[in-house]
């Protein structure tokens, strides 16, 4: 899984462009299973297992990731932008970026330390002020290699390190894709969906479509999800920790999930010795937002990896969770199918 | 006006790739004093600087620029594996939240600065960086794996990329002040062969970023009659004010201040303007904020000129300079160095 991380994260995809992230995923699929691209531009893929299966189960992992959009470009060449996802200053102030079609490098500019008052050293720039700089000393310079609407994406490698960990960007949710892909690889007892949605980073868009298109009886959503297991940070506010498994959660800001599908969880990590833990704080979102209530409704659960500093430059999660992960989406999918 | 822009830029990613925070600099000093030998003998001081010497009848003349760069140090490695650090030099805590860094234990160790995910951000917190004291190095190691090869004092870099940007501009940390030193050996390069007949001395001084100690004890031994100190100072870009900052590849900028000597000043701006050196002008109304403020008042006093590289964003790992500037620097320095043994002999 983790050659498949690796590679599904070597390429950029924010919100809107996820071209290149479906182009490698069918590349890995071609062949293995049949797949469709929708509208929006979703890949549907539908995977035949040993049997059919007495309900439909969809499996759901988004391709895109959060970054930005270049909106203007200034008179001194610098680039104005704005956030595509929830992105927040403090992480990528000051950090490299690439830009548009020729992977153009640039910086997020920062206003020396030395030019602020004592009282304003850790005050963050506001939005309007922030830019990319390329190194252009014009506006004409600029315009020779970037375009407004060009995508902006997180100038990170995947590291591997500690005791077991990796940090990337875009690990929010190529993570996802690499554990279905991983899933349409193996041999499935039953016929299964496939999603791997658009825009999940602005609003869970192509989560919509996809469900609406596939119009499943249970859905699974493969993400990662936030994790404050680090110093400063106590007790439930943590949420969730690495190295503790699959996390399976009852409740987010999109979702309140089907009690007997999150019951069903944890029995099956039990009864198969894989860890699962539940989420601490009612938090974040994920596609299952969409998918619940797509059409007459679908059974939905969400099995997450815990992952740090999530929407940076530098997301970081343990891939022992990773395994955990695909072992209960494996588990629930069968007994869903079969349900 | 560049002249072999690979083999600049070349030498300061390497000089500015190594480690080297304030009184910790060995591995940026093995590599100056590794290419500064090309042009002259060369010896290390007792804290920690780089000295080389060549002689003459002339004025001597020492040129400086700083060996070290902003950094953090450990103060404790915890029991959860997470280590606490402080700065180490004037580093910056605004772009510190979910950086990659190399923590210079017993090895190198590869860890992530911690960030509030979004979720704990309420309201206007994301407006304000977090601290130094809450902030934390996450190396994925348990304490007690951690413990063996890490101990307070240690020091931390952060890790960034080695970038291209676009005309001659070029980006990494430490650009402050490897490019100075930088400028320094690439004006050797320039004066070889060339008999110039003055005394010549380099000073790659430690400790700049915690006070300029080895400014200070370099002016003191190496006792030279006037000196130029290069280091960076402020490029404009959005945001800044114009009377503050030099621009990025208009050349070098050459100080003005109550603390350098005025004549030395004024010949760096004639010997430009004679010799069409791209030059700006950095003037400001005290000490200067660099090495010359300690080289100036060391032992019984030195005349000191001063010239910058613009640089943007500056004590961050998103250090931006314009390779044109370094260049023109280097030039000035080895025109006036031409210049006042000629004028000497």
């Amino acid at each position: 899984m983790l050659e498949l991380i690796k590679k599904f994260c070597g390429v950029s995809g924010i919100s809107g462009r996820e071209d290149k992230v479906r182009e490698l995923i069918i590349s890995e699929i071609e062949g293995i299973a049949d797949y469709e691209i929708d509208a929006l531009g979703n890949l549907i893929v539908h995977k035949k297992g040993k049997k059919p299966a007495k309900n439909k189960v969809m499996v759901a992992a988004h391709m895109d990731e959060v970054g930005m959009i270049v909106t203007y470009i200034s008179d001194d060449g610098t680039l104005k932008f704005s956030t595509v996802g929830g992105v927040d200053a403090r992480v990528y102030l000051g950090r490299a970026v690439k830009v548009g079609e020729n992977a153009v490098s640039g910086l997020i500019g920062v206003k020396p330390i030395h030019m602020l008052e004592k009282s304003e050293e850790l005050d963050m720039p506001k939005a309007d002020e922030l830019y990319i700089d390329i190194g252009a000393s014009s506006k004409e310079e600029a315009k020779s290699v970037v375009n407004l609407g060009d995508d902006v994406w997180f100038d990170s490698d995947i590291v591997t390190f500690g005791d077991g960990f990796l940090k990337g960007r875009a690990l929010d949710d190529r993570v996802g894709c690499a554990v279905a892909v991983s899933m349409i690889k193996s041999e499935l007892e039953y016929d299964m969906e496939f999603a791997f949605t658009v825009q999940e980073e602005i609003g869970t868009r192509g989560a919509a479509t996809a469900a609406f298109g596939i119009a499943p009886d249970y859905a699974i959503v493969l993400e990662t999800t936030t994790a404050a297991d680090i110093p400063g940070v106590e007790n439930e506010k943590r949420v969730c920790t690495l190295g503790e498994g699959a996390v399976v959660g009852f409740m987010d800001n999109g979702t309140i999930y089907d009690r007997e599908l999150y019951k069903l969880a944890f029995r099956l990590g039990e009864e198969n010795n894989i860890k699962v833990q539940t989420k601490t704080m009612v938090a974040g979102g994920n596609d299952a937002r969409a998918i619940h209530k797509s059409g007459k409704g679908v059974r939905t659960i969400a099995v997450s990896l815990p992952c740090r500093y999530l929407h940076s430059p530098s997301c970081v999660i343990k891939l022992s969770d990773g395994e955990c992960v695909r072992r209960l989406a494996l588990l629930l999918g069968e007994e869903f199918c079969n349900a | 006006m560049l002249e072999n822009k690979n083999a600049l830029r070349d030498m300061i990613f390497e000089l500015a790739c190594a480690d080297g925070t304030p009184g910790d600099e060995i591995q940026a000093v093995e590599k100056a004093a590794e290419m500064l030998e090309k042009y002259m003998p060369v010896r290390i001081d007792i804290l920690g600087s780089v000295y080389g010497e060549l002689q003459g009848d002339g004025p001597h003349i020492m040129l400086d620029a700083h060996i070290d760069r902003i950094g953090m140090i450990v103060t404790s490695v915890e029991d959860s594996g997470f280590i606490k650090f402080a700065k180490c030099g004037g580093t910056d805590a605004r772009v510190l939240a979910a950086a990659e860094v190399t923590v210079w234990g017993s090895e190198p160790i590869y860890g992530v600065i911690t960030s509030t995910p979004p979720h704990l951000s309420k309201g206007d917190e994301s407006k304000k960086a977090k601290e130094f004291a809450d902030l934390a190095i996450d190396t994925g190691m348990s304490g007690e794996a951690l413990k063996k090869l890490v101990s307070p004092g240690d020091r931390v870099t952060v890790n960034t990329k080695t970038l291209e940007l676009m005309g001659d501009r070029i980006s990494c940390a430490a650009l402050d002040d490897r490019a100075g030193v930088a400028a320094v050996l690439r004006c050797l390069e320039m004066l070889e062969g060339k008999n110039h007949g003055c005394k010549l001395s380099v000073l790659f001084s430690v400790q700049e970023e915690t006070g300029g100690s080895g400014a200070s004890a370099g002016g003191f031994s190496i006792a030279p009659d006037e000196a130029i100190a290069v280091d960076v100072s402020f490029a404009m870009a959005p945001g800044l004010k114009p009377e503050k900052c030099g621009v990025l590849g208009k050349g070098a900028l050459i100080g003005y201040s109550p603390s350098l000597d005025y004549k030395i000043s004024r010949d760096l701006e004639r010997i430009a303007n004679e010799k069409k050196i791209d030059y700006q002008y950095e003037v400001m109304g005290g000490k200067t904020g660099t090495n010359a403020d300690e080289i100036q008042i060391a032992g019984k006093g030195v005349k000191m000129g001063l010239l910058s590289i613009p640089l943007r964003n500056m004590h961050t790992g998103a250090e931006i300079i314009d390779l044109n500037d370094v260049e023109a620097v280097a030039a000035l320095m080895a025109e006036y160095v031409m210049e006042r043994g000629r004028s000497d002999a």
